[in-house]
């Protein structure tokens, strides 16, 4: 894996500073979305995967409203001014705007910037599949190590549920390749990293590394029948590949830092489907000798929302005020690539930041 | 310590019938500025793509990462212990891509965390049968960046946006229900590329302005730039670009006349155009000056010093 610089060897350290989120106020549960497919697939979804419903975007809703309304949810919780950042990242898979046009060029990052008032920001759209958003916030935590910046946004919008909708004309049966299309659900998220003002480090390190012999398992393409895409997912090969290869990886990373996976208080996983994260904590448990604390499961009311997951979760786990200043929080992706990676917070004031709803 | 060049190579595609996507090219530019530099594939660290116009428009995964499959840069599992294995993704800044990718390594490499890094583009017309205004030639680049431990690479990276032209120059995928494939069915997802006449000389001038207030920066003047390497899109950017800063036409790097209108490859070419010609042997100090939608303005600078082992190979 490449990793971040080691405390001592960077000029300074970096911190999540603000998590927002955008989820689009429909609800569109699976035993609809089942209903609506045009073949009799007699699936069981729900109980496949565990995900009961997920948020859809409506009309006047896409990547980039979601996005933008992300951006200023983050920074209403931030002492950050828009003007402040130096950089803003788009990480969004669907780049849709007015609509399902997807935009090329000029890129989503540059409209999402000038929305919030970011003027002064470098900014530019980046792809990783639902890794996008912790490459992202990987880049930045370097950027700022180095000091080339001080602060910067990383912002992603996913109306991704067209990809389900698109699915539901096709699907089969149980072995369709789009299945997993039908797990897909819409958010944005956003999250600010900034320089630690006090050079305590929040993120305490963080490593990606692409194991590209499986980069053909999982495909997303414009659709042949209608407006937006359609995902090929080869869903049983990509998730037993990612339990074989992904533990070890996770180890060694752990190991070099002389850390065991039972020190993690959180571990949040990209939120593909309950059933699938529960297998793969059995596989780590079994691997790596033990388990964290807890384990984050998001994804039975928000469905897959693609490259902002973890950042969907983790804002919910702060605004509910499951965290604890002190509490390692290890986020960890797998995504299309295959891209695997981790990203460890040491939970710092942030926990303040993001209120309490109970 | 820094960041510099090892090698630069680019394909390009001249055939409309036997037709060359996007990704066939990137890999054959990628494997051949590996073979230019003599470096093995699993000696690659990292991989950023930057191409807009991808194969089959695909939107996931990161086209690097089937390039890095491809050109067998450590597909498998596990990579060896120690060793980085190869990280890939995709960044897209339109015609600033190239120089928003070579920031990024730079902050990887510049400690010498990781040791090689490769920039590879390729842009080329998904459905040349049903896009509109499609303007680029099929031009693919690749870019090897290497850590140095001498003063020498790149010094400076500068981004700027004028959103005011953001109108300027548009590209999107919609679905058009009234496009008719050749077998059958009705609809298709149609690329569409909007161009205002106005689009380059205002890209011209916020490229100047850029360029002028870095160079202030750095404290350089226009004489002691030797080489300009610029997007080779639009056609006549980087003779005006060169002009209207003050830097002599004998000083700017044009691309072989099979990558000229290339996009995100466009520097590439031009780079590897005067690294055949020499030009970049007797320079010391070389300004990138890309333009790209939005509009989007980036400059860097490549300092020199001499000829060095560590710096661009020219044994094309």
């Amino acid at each position: 894996m490449i990793e971040s610089a080691e405390r001592g060897h960077a000029a300074h350290v970096a911190r999540f500073e603000s998590v927002g989120v955008k989820l689009p106020e429909r609800r569109l549960s699976t035993h609809e979305l089942m209903a609506s497919t045009r073949h009799p697939a007699h699936i069981d979804l729900e109980h496949l995967t565990g995900i009961r419903e997920r948020r859809v975007c409506s009309e006047g809703e896409d990547s980039f409203t979601l996005a933008v309304d992300a951006a200023h949810d983050c920074l209403s919780r931030s002492h950050h001014q828009a003007a402040d950042l130096d950089m803003v990242i788009c990480a969004s898979i669907t780049r849709y705007r007015d609509g399902l046009t997807h935009v090329f060029e000029p890129p989503l990052s540059l409209g999402i910037k000038e929305a919030i008032g970011a003027s002064r920001a470098t900014s530019f759209d980046l792809s990783n599949a639902c890794a996008g958003m912790m490459t992202g916030v990987f880049l930045l935590n370097e950027l700022i190590a180095q000091g080339a910046i001080e602060t910067g946004m990383v912002v992603s919008g996913e109306y991704i549920s067209a990809l389900g909708a698109n699915a539901a004309r096709s699907i089969r049966a149980v072995y369709s390749r789009q299945l997993a299309s039908l797990t897909l659900g819409d958010a944005g998220a956003a999250v600010i990293v900034e320089r630690s003002p006090d050079e305590k480090p929040g993120i305490a390190f963080a490593g990606f590394t692409t194991l590209s012999e499986h980069s053909r398992l999982c495909t997303g393409v414009p659709d042949r029948h209608g407006a937006g895409g359609r995902m090929l997912t080869r869903a049983r090969t990509i998730h037993k590949v990612a339990m074989q290869d992904a533990p070890p990886l996770l180890k060694e990373l752990l190991d070099e830092r002389g850390l065991r996976i039972t020190d993690i208080d959180w571990f949040i996983p990209h939120q593909t489907s309950a059933r699938a994260i529960r297998t793969g904590m059995r596989v780590i448990g079994a691997e790596l000798g033990g388990l964290p604390k807890h384990t984050v499961i998001n994804c039975e009311e928000f469905g897959n929302t693609a490259s902002t997951t973890h950042f969907v979760a983790l804002h919910r786990w702060l605004t509910e005020g499951r965290f604890r200043e002190g509490e390692k929080v290890l986020l960890v992706s797998l995504a299309s690539g295959l891209e695997v990676g981790a990203i460890l917070i040491a939970m710092d004031r942030l926990t303040k930041t993001h209120g309490n709803v109970h | 310590m820094g960041t510099c060049i090892e090698s630069v190579v680019t394909t390009s595609s001249s055939s409309s019938i036997f037709r060359r996507g996007s990704l066939h090219l990137a890999e054959a530019a990628a494997r051949a500025c590996l073979e230019r530099a003599a470096r093995r594939p699993d000696e690659l660290d990292l991989l950023v793509n930057t191409g807009v116009y991808k194969e089959k428009n695909m939107a996931e995964p990161a086209l690097a990462a089937i390039i890095q499959e491809d050109i067998h840069a450590n597909p498998g599992h596990p990579p060896r212990h120690g060793h980085h294995g190869t990280f890939s993704f995709d960044v897209s800044n339109g015609g600033c891509g190239c120089l928003t990718a070579t920031h990024l390594a730079d902050s990887f490499l510049r400690d010498g965390r990781i040791r090689l890094a490769m920039v590879v583009t390729a842009d080329a017309d998904p459905s040349p049968r049903s896009s509109r205004g499609f303007p680029f030639r099929p031009v693919a680049g690749a870019l090897l960046l290497a850590h140095t431990s001498e003063p020498v690479g790149f010094v400076g990276h500068e981004f700027r946006t004028f959103p005011e032209f953001a109108d300027l120059f548009v590209s999107r995928l919609d679905w058009d229900p009234a496009y008719h494939r050749m077998l059958g069915g009705h609809g298709g997802n149609v690329v569409e590329v909007r161009e205002d006449p106005s689009f380059a000389a205002r890209g011209i001038e916020c490229a100047v302005n850029v360029a002028q207030s870095f160079l202030a920066t750095a404290g350089l003047r226009p004489a002691d730039i030797h080489l300009l390497v610029a997007s080779q899109y639009p056609a006549d950017f980087a003779n005006s670009v060169a002009q209207a800063l003050g830097v002599g036409s004998d000083l700017v790097a044009h691309a072989r006349p099979q990558c000229r209108m290339a996009h995100t490859a466009g520097p590439m070419a031009a780079l590897e155009a005067a690294a055949a010609a020499r030009t970049f042997d007797e320079a010391t100090n070389v300004l990138f000056v890309t333009l790209g939608a939005g509009i989007t303005i980036a400059v860097a600078l490549y300092r020199k010093r001499g000829r060095s082992p560590l710096c661009l190979s020219t044994s094309a």
